[in-house]
């Protein structure tokens, strides 16, 4: 039982930073980033690609994948930001369909679609408790998710910038009378969240299925721990995502509802979905 | 000494126009107040000057330079500061972060916030908890900090007492003496007419007064019938 | 108008001669077709009807769903195992219960979208995508480790006979489409995607709306998937992939499949796409990377080939039949401006109505009565809270405290879709009527009741509105709140609640439409709240007058009187004592 829940750490570290950048995305500019993780998968993929075909070594490889990342997700904020600057959520969240599906589609021509020969950037155990093993990967992931949230929380509480981007969140009309650039901002934000899931993503794609779909698909999970902090709270979000890898890693662990485990990202968004909804009855405020 | 100025100007929403054909010059240090009943566009006008919409014909310049197509953030830039209908407040930032905002200058941030003892004692609450009066100190306070050539104010007055809204006048007026150019929509007729040099009255759209305020204060027939329709004869 | 003149039983019959004519042209491709694109053509209608229960949810209903060849799988999943077993009936009773069972999972699916909408419901889709993929990869369908091959009807066992089925379950879907969409669900579908509020003061419920949108939509997914399962003897997890529902709904939107003709073009892209870049020597994974690219376009312009091709017809039709522009009728007898307030019995009572926002007190213990057969001016500064006030008495603020009673009847704890079918309606300050109906269906929607094509016409006329046939999405927005004024008095409501039904028209308009409103109450039996800013309108128009100041009622009664009363001149104009 320890051990499932243990080995399923690693995955919530996961969790809970694609969560984190999706709560970032949600509250700043105002989206629900389907191409979250593809974007993340897109800039790893590149990253493999050249240390395998390229011959290019690994931490340089490592580091342009990464940028290559943060550029893409820019550039579809940049496309959300030029054309949909005043449309509502939902809207501007449908549009990130289309580069999720285009970045994989584009992933299997670029370099097809079985799993990528990855070289472990992390190898190796960390330390043992009680008997089981915590790998290195796990250890990184964890503290990377806890250190990512905190510091986001920083940047937005104590510096100019973050108070600029909170102002933008709550009255973006407002913050734009008063001077302040909303579209550099937000760019900017998407960019640095697209950063963010890459350097996740390469950390772990070594040890875990890494097709194009399947690392594609965090998004789901890492939805479903967002959710706990109803895409506002950065706290609750790592949490959620911790808590969702060790549930899963743990019924994982039991033969006979093993399979349910697939279905418990899509549990926990059903049920936190209505429970953060339950009072919200109408769709406009008047 | 800065013109803000409009020709001909006509905005439409949706439906249609909303309001047609204004001209009109404001000068530094002076304020001008646009008044009659709601749904007569005079937000409408202020949105088109601040670049929140665009005008659908006409020119609105700065110093005699028009603004075109430039960005509501290149105008803030420019001097224009347009302070919005309602509690145009960040409710979850603090006072001095509100305020801040507006201007990289701390000191002169700490010069708008002294000016209201009120804010002075609540300056790290988060605006939101703060009382509609206390608010809109606050909106006063950014907009001295952003240091504007026009101020551009829409009903600052709403839901507030008409105790509270004396309180905050004074300010509006700091702001003339100090070189700015005001433009005040306010549903207090008589208060904004008592500070104004210039005033306008729409109705339905259309200009039906423009000139000196005090000859205005001194003919309410003209404004009876804009709030309360039908011929000013009886 | 040649619309309204053609003859009704041959508009009845068209549908049915465009689907025979379709079928016709069906049966010559599967004669004709060279086999490879017997097999191709199988796979574009299979696309279409996945496509046109998109339309459905997506295109009309406005629900992001990212889940369809997961409904499809259900269906394929279903006709697999009724193959595996031997179920009588033979495959098209499969496909049948196939549709069905899809049907019922996409109510279950759908079931949080009564709570939820936009971009959270696109997440659940997505989530039960991914979940559902995993596990059917896992699960395996059934007989496709056996190799059981679905057993095809007997008259449709080749390829090309297969195809012709095809074609005869896309004619008969979408046919069915064709009258849903113009049933009241297909209305309540696109006013739920416009404003939630705007279709429960409708008296339409709005989770009812939203859960049959999906259930048509996952049931046409299962006829799709069955296809499939019959068109490839064995189905695998991996022709049900999310990717592959991501591109579909892409497809959906680009090619605006709420029309049918559009949803059956989006299928053939779904094919032809991939065809040409292999015929160009191009990988044929590229087609998605154009979906892509083109769903991104689609998105961000919010626009789609079929309305835009649409549109240019309808501007050229109109540019030759150059239909008259709307003007008020002056046929009307202007009713005489100044009627004594009738002594009728109170319809609508409140007392002590009260609404609190946080610290806001909106409205303070607000009591009044309205007469029947009356018309009743609300009128205050702005911010007074006289849009709360309609928002409490229509249901839409369920935390008020005080009494509300409609005809002796308490309205306590009543959902504003109730409110609104015994008789208390209202309209919207905001534009709440979805562009995408025609004002004939519009009204029917909105009026709950059967109207004669001559009463709408009439109601029509009298509210100076463009005739039945015209689209709402070609009218101003002033217009439009005139539409939404006449259809709400067609329901002939007890009461009806107007929040500024005259923005947006011109002054003259303005006065115009006071005189047809004084005569709502002798004509449809409608007793009146007029709010408006324009006293010459409240005068025109008003029994008696109630002014809100504050949230609290300031003065109200006769109408000259209150106009008269210092206080409300000094309210209404923002005058006040310098102290």
């Amino acid at each position: 039982m320890l051990q499932g829940a243990l080995s399923g750490l690693a995955a919530g570290g996961v969790y809970a930073i694609i969560a984190v950048c999706l709560t970032l995305m949600s509250r700043l500019v105002r989206v629900v980033n389907f191409a979250q993780a593809a974007t993340g998968m897109f800039g790893s993929y590149v990253a493999v690609w050249m240390v395998s075909k390229a011959g290019i070594p690994i931490g340089l490889a490592t580091v342009v994948g990464i940028l290559i990342g943060g550029l893409l997700s820019g550039l579809i904020g940049w496309i959300i930001a030029t054309w949909l600057s005043e449309a509502d959520t939902s809207t501007r969240s449908a549009v990130t369909v289309g580069p999720l599906l285009l970045l994989i589609s584009l992933s299997f021509i670029l370099f097809g679609n079985k799993p990528q020969p990855f070289q472990p950037l992390l190898a190796g155990p960390a330390f043992t408790v009680s008997g089981v093993v915590i790998s290195q990967v796990t250890v990184v992931i964890v503290v990377l998710a806890i250190v990512v949230a905190a510091a986001s929380k920083l940047v937005l509480s104590r510096t100019s910038v973050g108070t600029k981007l909170r102002a933008l969140s709550e009255r973006p009309t407002t913050a734009e009378l008063i001077g302040i650039p909303a579209k550099p901002l937000g760019v900017a934000v998407w960019a640095i969240t697209g950063i963010i899931s890459t350097i996740v993503i390469v950390i772990v794609a070594p040890s875990q299925s890494n097709d194009a779909i399947a690392l594609s698909m965090l998004i789901v999970p890492g939805a479903a721990a967002a959710l706990l902090g109803a895409f506002r709270r950065l706290d609750l979000a790592v949490l959620g995502g911790l808590v969702l890898g060790v549930i899963q890693g743990t019924v994982a662990q039991i033969d006979q509802v093993s399979f349910v485990r697939y279905f418990l990202p899509f549990l926990f968004i059903v049920g936190l979905l209505l429970w953060n909804q339950r009072k919200a009855v109408w769709d406009a405020a008047r | 000494m800065s013109v803000l100025s409009l020709d001909g100007v006509t905005v439409s929403r949706g439906a249609g126009p909303v309001i047609r054909d204004v001209s009109l010059e404001v000068v530094s240090g002076t304020i001008t107040a646009l008044v009659g009943p709601n749904g007569a566009g005079k937000t409408s006008l202020l949105e088109a000057i601040s670049g929140v919409i665009d005008a659908s014909s006409g020119t609105i310049s700065l110093d005699g330079e028009p603004l075109g197509k430039l960005s509501r953030v290149r105008r803030a830039h420019r001097g224009i500061v347009h302070i919005e209908q309602g509690r145009a407040v960040f409710p979850s930032l603090t006072v001095v972060e509100n305020v801040r905002l507006a201007s990289g200058n701390a000191a002169r941030a700490n010069e708008a916030i002294d000016m209201f003892p009120e804010l002075e004692k609540r300056r790290d609450s988060p605006t939101g908890l703060l009382s509609g009066g206390e608010q809109q100190m606050v909106v006063l306070a950014r907009a001295f900090a952003a240091q504007p050539t026009f101020l551009l104010i829409d009903e600052m007055s709403l839901g507030l007492a008409p105790v509270v809204f004396t309180r905050l006048l004074p300010m509006v007026q700091r702001f003339a003496e100090d070189g700015v150019g005001v433009l005040l929509v306010e549903q207090f007729t008589n208060l904004a007419l008592s500070v104004a040099r210039q005033a306008l009255v729409f109705s339905n759209g259309r200009v039906t007064f423009q000139g000196e305020a005090s000859v205005l204060q001194q003919s309410p027939e003209v404004l009876h019938t804009a709030y309360l329709g039908g011929s000013p004869a009886h | 108008m040649p619309r309204a003149s053609f003859p009704r039983v041959l508009a009845f019959l068209v549908p049915f001669l465009v689907a025979a004519g379709g079928i016709l042209v069906g049966f010559a491709l599967s004669v004709g077709l060279p086999g490879y694109f017997v097999f191709l053509g199988t796979s574009a209608i299979v696309a279409a009807i996945a496509i046109l229960g998109l339309g459905i949810v997506t295109g009309s209903a406005g629900m992001i769903a990212l889940c369809q060849l997961t409904f499809a799988a259900v269906g394929a999943w279903v006709v697999a195992g009724l193959n595996v077993i031997g179920a009588p009936g033979g495959f098209v009773v499969w496909l049948a219960f196939g549709g069905v069972a899809a049907g019922v999972v996409g109510i279950l699916v759908g079931l949080p979208a009564l709570r939820l909408r936009g971009v959270n419901l696109a997440v659940v889709t997505l989530g039960f995508a991914a979940a559902a993929d995993v596990t059917l990869v896992q699960i395996q369908f059934p007989g496709s480790v056996t190799g059981t091959s679905i057993e095809r009807p007997e008259a449709f066992g080749t390829d090309r006979e297969f195809f012709f089925l095809g074609i005869l379950v896309l004619a008969a879907c979408g046919l069915l489409v064709y009258f849903l969409q113009r049933s009241r669900w297909g209305s309540s579908w696109k006013a739920v995607a416009f404003s939630e509020r705007g279709t429960a003061s409708t008296g339409q419920s709005v989770p009812g709306a939203k859960l049959t949108a999906f259930a048509v939509s996952a049931a046409l997914g299962g006829v799709s998937g069955g296809l499939i399962a019959g068109q490839v003897g064995l189905a695998f997890a991996s022709s049900f992939s999310p990717i592959q529902s991501l591109a579909l709904y892409v497809l959906a939107i680009m090619s605006g499949a709420h029309l049918i003709d559009m949803a059956i073009f989006g299928g053939l892209l779904w094919i032809v796409v991939p065809e040409l870049l292999k015929r160009w020597g191009v990988p044929q994974d590229w087609a998605f990377v154009v979906f892509g690219v083109l769903g991104v376009q689609a998105l961000t312009s919010g626009t789609n080939l079929g309305t835009g091709i649409r549109n240019l017809w309808w501007k050229r039709a109109l540019r030759r039949s150059a239909v008259p522009t709307k003007s008020l009728s002056h046929d009307v007898d202007p009713a005489p401006p100044h009627r004594q307030p009738s002594r009728g019995e109170p319809i609508l009572v409140v007392r002590d109505l009260s609404v609190t926002f946080g610290k806001v007190e909106a409205l303070k213990k607000v009591s009044f009565e309205l007469v029947e057969g009356t018309v009743l001016g609300l009128i205050g500064p702005n911010g007074a809270g006289k849009s709360t006030l309609v928002d409490a008495l229509t249901g839409f603020l369920p935390q008020h405290t005080g009494f509300v009673s409609l005809d002796g009847r308490s309205l306590d704890k009543l959902s504003p879709t109730r409110r609104a079918r015994l008789g208390l309606r209202r309209t919207f300050q905001q534009d709440r009527v979805p562009p995408s109906l025609t004002i004939d269906a519009y009204v029917r929607f909105a009026a709950r009741r059967r109207l004669s094509t001559p009463e709408i016409a009439d109601a029509l006329q009298f509210f100076g509105c463009p005739p039945a046939s015209t689209r709402l999405a070609s009218v101003d927005v002033g217009t439009r709140r005139l539409v939404e004024v006449a259809a709400n008095v067609l329901s002939q409501p007890r009461v009806l609640l107007l929040d500024e039904p005259a923005a947006g028209l011109s002054h003259e308009e303005h006065v115009d439409l006071g005189r047809r409103l004084t005569q709502v109450p002798d004509r449809f039996g409608t007793s009146i709240i007029l709010i408006e800013h324009d006293l010459d309108l409240v005068r025109s128009t008003c029994d008696s007058i109630m002014v809100l100041d504050f949230g609290s009622v300031l003065a109200s009664g006769p109408q000259d009187q209150v106009l008269a009363n210092p206080d409300v001149i000094k309210a209404y104009m923002g005058e006040t004592e310098l102290l």
